[in-house]
């Protein structure tokens, strides 16, 4: 588990061999899995398998672009919200607030672009992401506020800001001030192009279709060392992990608790939110009353299949964006529900749940 | 008059699948247990009441069903956080990612395909437009209510949830106690998502629980872990909901989001007061491993 | 209370019980318990009369908790047999245990807080109507009362009464005056009197000595998990029980560094320093030549709003080892944590060097808390990180808002090898490591950045003699540099070698042991809460 470099023992060596072993017995088991599922489903394995390969990693006929391109545009959010689960419950929190927090982020971003309309492009683009960020942050504080001051549990009251945050999005954008213009659809209008995302292939590259990779995904890969660095090579992130871990022994050494628990809600409030604004001005473009399909409960999944570790949770985010992706074209090919992929994250993250509550009720009794 | 009959007769049928669920989770909370993934169990019944009563015609056994796959699913719950003493939180999340995905690739293999509307019985009506659940979810809120702070296994149950330790110097079985709590909820979760599909409709769509199961979670905690004050948040949370409907005809200027966000606001404003409101169960969340 | 009766400090032959012609309700022989490489019980034989209150006295770490728990079915024995009324019995749970008629009234208390008084005593199954019982102890409780609504005094009572209610006829008290008042004690006596005269036995665990001599009909002793002695009470004083309490005299003597009674001798040479040698100085003495910690009327609330901790004066200089002793409940654990400003105190003054006290700033604090685990580690981090818990938030580990890794490991590295934790990679969890050798985790933070106080909590407790030696070593160069240290120990011998002076910390206050040598008995006698004359 730790972090720290250290001399290249024969342990490292095994330790490697075993983790590349432990990735292959994964992907063994999540093929085997896929194959009895699209069995019972009445679906030819391999035509399934070749199916959804294709949607997240396109074929010879439709390219390449297109399919690689989605896979990265789907794992964007689920990336950005990951790391914010990431960062709560590596501090011991273990909140599902991130999807409030992601609408209240796309929430404000609207509001910010409306507001500030006269500002140069770049510049409100900018402001739209901060104040974006800056507001999940705040829906993130108010659930750490009432862990560390009225003691009651972030689960608790994640769900009501979850909540609010959602009716409040309904209410702005049906019949209140962010709703479009011409006041029929439950939706804000369009936002100006000059604050969207830049598209990064143009179109002749990828056979003359049009991706949606946005600048916005670069943003999300870049948060992946940021919070790399913060966990691992900063006193904040080491403070965070420790209250994690034991908040007593964290307490004993003088380390600031409440603080620390705080900053944590927070910063997970903050990369959620920024999820929501990279989503409204990289593919959406506009707010709507569905603006989010549930990121911000995939990513409690997402997260914890990549061991709460920014590059476990980065291939993580990319393997469910491409099997996103890929259960697309999966429902185009075989009208199979795209929801299978949901199946799939639920085995996966009770294998792993499961083996390690296991491993360690074992160890406890061997310990006794 | 009329207005106002159809806002309490539409409160009800809002405010019995909340109260179902919410009792559930009550008792597995005061047994130490969060269940996050109430909403997924209740999908699932959802989903199997409407199996069941295709495949019998009568919505009464689609609600046994529904009631029994709670169980199940309550079952693999219980496996992963009591038996195998694993994150709660996270259990109960997976809980909710896997009845979505059940119900909507076995939805989609059987029904979608052929384009054909599901329509299903529905359970009978016993008056004032109301089923049989309405006022078998009031009683069950009595007898919760009088089950819980009146009785011995009522009594065991809350020490669970209070004071683990206690429970078991006492010579109570806490790991039994709190499988049993959530086998309850999950049964109630069940029960609560045969109401969405064969009672309150006559038919299934995907994801039809629409976050039901966490407005029963938020129930839980503002009825201060208390089935009477369960009873009473629903009904302040059906009412909400049903102005959705009937604010309109009421004359209302407000926007209905208002309304229905309005419980949850409360509910945190009091939360945030603090004091005897916001007290959970001391236990809750906490595996217990015997020392 | 006291006869005058010269101490006593070797063991007396194992007295036969008092009274011949009645079988002892309660016999236990031979009981054996193991615990890894410590034998927590070793042949120990306890019988009991009916209707007798029966003291069992003993230092921590005697066995007196293993062997209650033995009676009461928490904890199994290796070897050994039990009879009740005569007839052999297994006790494998408390469940079973009840049913044979005994109960145990817990000194850390097993009730639900949130709880009625009511069903506080339901849950328990009561076969006697506790509140009836409760009044004819001449008690009023109020049944509809929140537990932790009451005070500490009105909670041991529904402690109490919840065991009666089971109708035990074998009562075990473990500790408890420990968070009583004086009246209240008084009346808690009371009571006992009361259940022994309706026929009932008890099982008081003790070690306060007044107490025992107040209330008892018979004391066991125990020591280091060996029977040392039954007696009447009326036979036997204060001084007496102290001798058996606490076995062979031991020296306070600092200069001889470490050659004290049994202790582990220390390979560290003669401090240097003066003052290190132990000049009586009373307490109230500024601190005139070495400067160090002035404590003034310190008060300190503990964990369920008593004071642990009352009035205490105390000081410690620079370079010298201030020992305290004392039985565990005392208030160690309290005063602990408010020295290291881990706690907030409720009244009192304290000065370091003269000048403010800012814990953490002046001085620069190491502390050893007591439960490593609980507090010192968090065992599922690697070993590097736990090294590291003070040294990231330091400048000279940082380049502008980052660690320097590199640095950070090789320092982990460095502490490692002084501190001789032995593991072949830093970076395994610390849970991969004896006990002993995460208690040197926790001990080279506390040293690493050579602290001007040091506040160590039992830190040797549960660790072998290699690992102890080099603890003792550590604290003793502490002292040579200049630090002023507090060792909190309920080890005696561990505390008599390592201190320059010493004292007693016994219900929330000290005494300090002023002489060179100090009579045994005398700190018997101050373990269990009584005064010393002359």
């Amino acid at each position: 588990m730790s972090d720290l470099p250290g001399p290249d023992t024969p342990d490292r060596v095994a330790l490697v061999f075993w983790t590349l072993a432990r990735v292959l017995a994964a992907c063994a088991g999540f093929i085997l899995l896929l194959t009895v599922t699209f069995l019972l489903l009445g679906i030819a394995p391999a035509e399934g398998l070749r199916s959804l390969w294709a949607g997240a990693f396109g074929d010879a006929q439709s390219g390449r672009w297109y399919a690689v391109s989605e896979t990265l545009v789907k794992a964007t959010p689920l990336l950005l919200t990951a790391l914010g689960v990431t960062v709560a419950w590596r501090a011991g929190l273990f909140s599902i607030g991130g999807e409030g927090q992601l609408l209240l982020g796309a929430i404000t971003a609207t509001a910010t672009v409306r507001l500030m309309g006269a500002l140069p492009g770049p510049m409100l683009t900018l402001l739209a992401l901060v104040m974006g960020a800056a507001a999940g942050a705040f829906w993130g504080w108010i659930a750490g506020w009432l862990r560390v001051r009225r003691n009651v549990q972030e689960v608790i009251s994640t769900i009501m800001l979850n909540y609010i945050a959602l009716y409040l999005l309904g209410w702005l954008v049906d019949k209140g001030p962010l709703q479009e213009s011409a006041r029929r659809v439950a939706q804000s209008d369009p936002l100006p192009s000059t604050v969207l995302f830049a598209r990064l292939i143009p179109p002749a590259w990828s056979d003359g279709i049009a991706t949606r990779l946005h600048s916005g995904v670069l943003l999300a890969f870049l948060a992946v060392p940021v919070i790399t660095l913060l966990l691992f090579h900063t006193r904040t992130g080491f403070g965070l992990r420790l209250i994690g871990q034991n908040a007593e022994a964290a307490r004993t050494a003088r380390y600031p608790v409440r603080a620390l628990r705080l900053q944590a809600m927070a910063l997970s409030g903050a990369l959620c939110g920024l999820a929501g604004c990279v989503e409204l001005l990289g593919v959406t473009g506009r707010l709507f009353a569905n603006f989010s399909p549930g990121w911000g409960f995939t990513a409690i999944p997402v997260a914890l299949l990549g061991g709460l570790h920014p590059v476990g949770v980065l291939l993580s985010a990319l393997f469910f964006g491409a099997l996103t992706a890929g259960s697309g074209n999966l429902a185009r090919f075989s009208g199979v529900s795209s929801v299978l992929i949901y199946i799939l994250q639920a085995v996966a993250v009770l294998a792993v749940v499961g083996l390690r509550a296991y491993q360690a009720l074992r160890a406890r009794s061997e310990g006794d | 008059m009329a207005v106002l009959e159809g806002t309490l007769q539409t409160t009800a049928t809002m405010a019995t699948p909340l109260l179902l669920a919410a009792l559930g989770e009550n008792v597995s909370q005061r047994a130490g247990v969060v269940n996050v993934g109430l909403e997924g169990m209740m999908l699932i019944g959802a989903f199997t009441a409407t199996l069941a009563t295709l495949a019998t015609g009568t919505a009464l056994a689609g609600v046994g069903m529904a009631a029994l796959a709670g169980v199940l699913i309550a079952l693999l719950f219980a496996l992963f956080a009591v038996k195998l003493t694993a994150n709660q939180v996270v259990v109960g999340v997976v809980i909710n990612l896997l009845a979505l995905g059940l119900t909507g690739t076995v939805y989609r293999a059987r029904f979608g395909q052929t384009g054909t509307s599901l329509v299903t019985a529905k359970l009978p009506v016993i008056g004032a437009n109301l089923t049989v659940l309405t006022p078998a979810a009031l009683v069950a809120a009595f007898g919760l209510w009088w089950w819980l702070y009146r009785t011995r296994p009522g009594l065991e149950l809350r020490a669970c949830g209070e004071y683990p330790a206690a429970a078991d110097a006492a010579g109570v079985s806490v790991g039994r106690v709190r499988t049993l709590a959530i086998l309850f909820c999950g049964m109630m979760a069940g029960i609560a998502g045969a109401f969405l599909s064969v009672g309150e409709v006559n038919t299934f769509i995907e994801n039809m629980t629409d976050g039901r199961g966490f407005i029963a979670l938020a129930i839980v905690t503002s009825g201060r872990w208390n089935p009477l004050g369960c009873l009473i948040a629903s009904l302040v949370f059906g009412f909400a909901q049903a102005l959705q409907f009937q604010g309109q005809a009421l004359g209302l200027q407000l926007p209905y989001q208002f309304f229905v966000a309005l419980p949850y606001a409360v509910t945190l404003c009091v939360l945030m007061m603090g004091g005897r409101w916001s007290q959970a169960p001391a236990a809750l969340g906490r595996p217990y491993r015997k020392a | 209370m006291r006869r005058a009766r010269d101490t006593v400090a070797a063991p007396s032959p194992l007295v036969a019980p008092s009274d011949p012609s009645s079988e002892p309700v309660l016999r236990m022989q031979g009981i054996t318990k193991r615990y890894g490489a410590t034998l927590a019980l070793d042949q120990v034989d306890f019988s009991v009369n009916r209707g007798e209150i029966h003291a069992l006295l003993g230092e921590n770490g005697a066995g007196k908790s293993t062997l209650m728990h033995v009676l009461s079915g928490l904890t199994r024995p290796d070897a050994g047999a039990i009879w009740l009324e005569g007839r052999e019995v297994r006790l494998t749970s408390p469940r079973q245990a009840r049913a044979h008629g005994i109960a145990m009234v817990h000194q850390h208390f097993t009730l639900v807080p949130a709880f009625t008084v009511a069903e506080n005593l339901q849950l328990d199954r009561p076969v006697v109507d506790p509140i009836e019982r409760a009044r004819s102890l001449g008690w009023s409780l109020d049944p509809q009362a929140r537990v932790h609504a009451l005070p500490v005094g009105a909670q041991q009572r529904v402690e109490i009464v919840k065991a009666l209610a089971t109708d035990a006829r074998l009562l075990i008290f473990d500790e408890p005056t420990a968070v009583l008042s004086p009246p209240e004690v008084e009346e808690l006596f009371v009571v006992l009197r009361r259940l022994r005269d309706e026929g009932r036995t008890i099982i008081l665990i003790a070690h306060k000595l007044a107490e025992i001599l107040a209330v008892s009909d018979r004391v066991t002793v125990l020591r280091r998990g060996r029977n040392v002695v039954v007696c009447r009470t009326a036979e036997t004083s204060a001084p007496e029980l102290a001798g058996w309490m606490i076995g062979a005299p031991r020296a306070l003597d600092a200069a001889a560094d470490g050659d004290g009674g049994g202790s582990v001798a220390g390979e560290v040479s003669d401090p240097v320093s003066p003052a290190s040698h132990a000049v009586p100085v009373p307490a109230e003495g500024p601190a005139s030549r070495a400067g160090g910690l002035v404590v003034r009327g310190l008060t300190v609330p503990g964990d369920r709003g008593e004071h642990a901790i009352r009035m205490l004066d105390l000081q410690v200089r620079r370079g010298e080892i201030s020992g305290i002793g004392g039985v565990d409940g005392n208030g160690q654990t309290e005063l602990a944590e408010a020295l290291a400003g881990l706690r907030p105190i409720a009244g009192g003054q304290l000065q370091w060097d003269g000048g403010p006290f800012r814990p953490g700033v002046t001085p620069r604090i190491g502390y050893i808390p007591q439960d490593r685990r609980r507090a010192g580690l968090a065992v599922t981090l690697s070993i590097a990180e736990n090294l590291l818990f003070d040294a990231v938030r330091e400048p000279e580990f940082r380049i502008g808002p980052f660690l320097r890794r590199g640095a950070l490991y090789r320092h982990a590295l460095a502490l490692a090898r002084q501190f001789d934790i032995r593991t072949g990679d830093l970076n395994l969890p610390a849970s991969a490591l004896s006990g002993g050798n995460q208690q040197k985790i926790v001990v080279a933070r506390a040293f690493r950045s050579d602290p001007e106080l040091i506040i160590a909590v039992n830190p040797t407790r549960g660790l072998d003699i290699g690992a102890t030696r080099f603890v003792h070593a550590q604290l003793r160069r502490a002292r040579e540099r200049g630090a002023a240290v507090v060792l909190i120990s309920t080890d005696l011998d561990e505390l008599m070698a390592l201190s320059d002076r010493a004292a007693i910390l016994a219900s929330g206050q000290l005494t300090e042991l002023s002489q060179q040598a100090v009579r045994t008995a005398d700190i018997g006698l101050l373990m269990g809460g009584m005064r010393v004359s002359g």
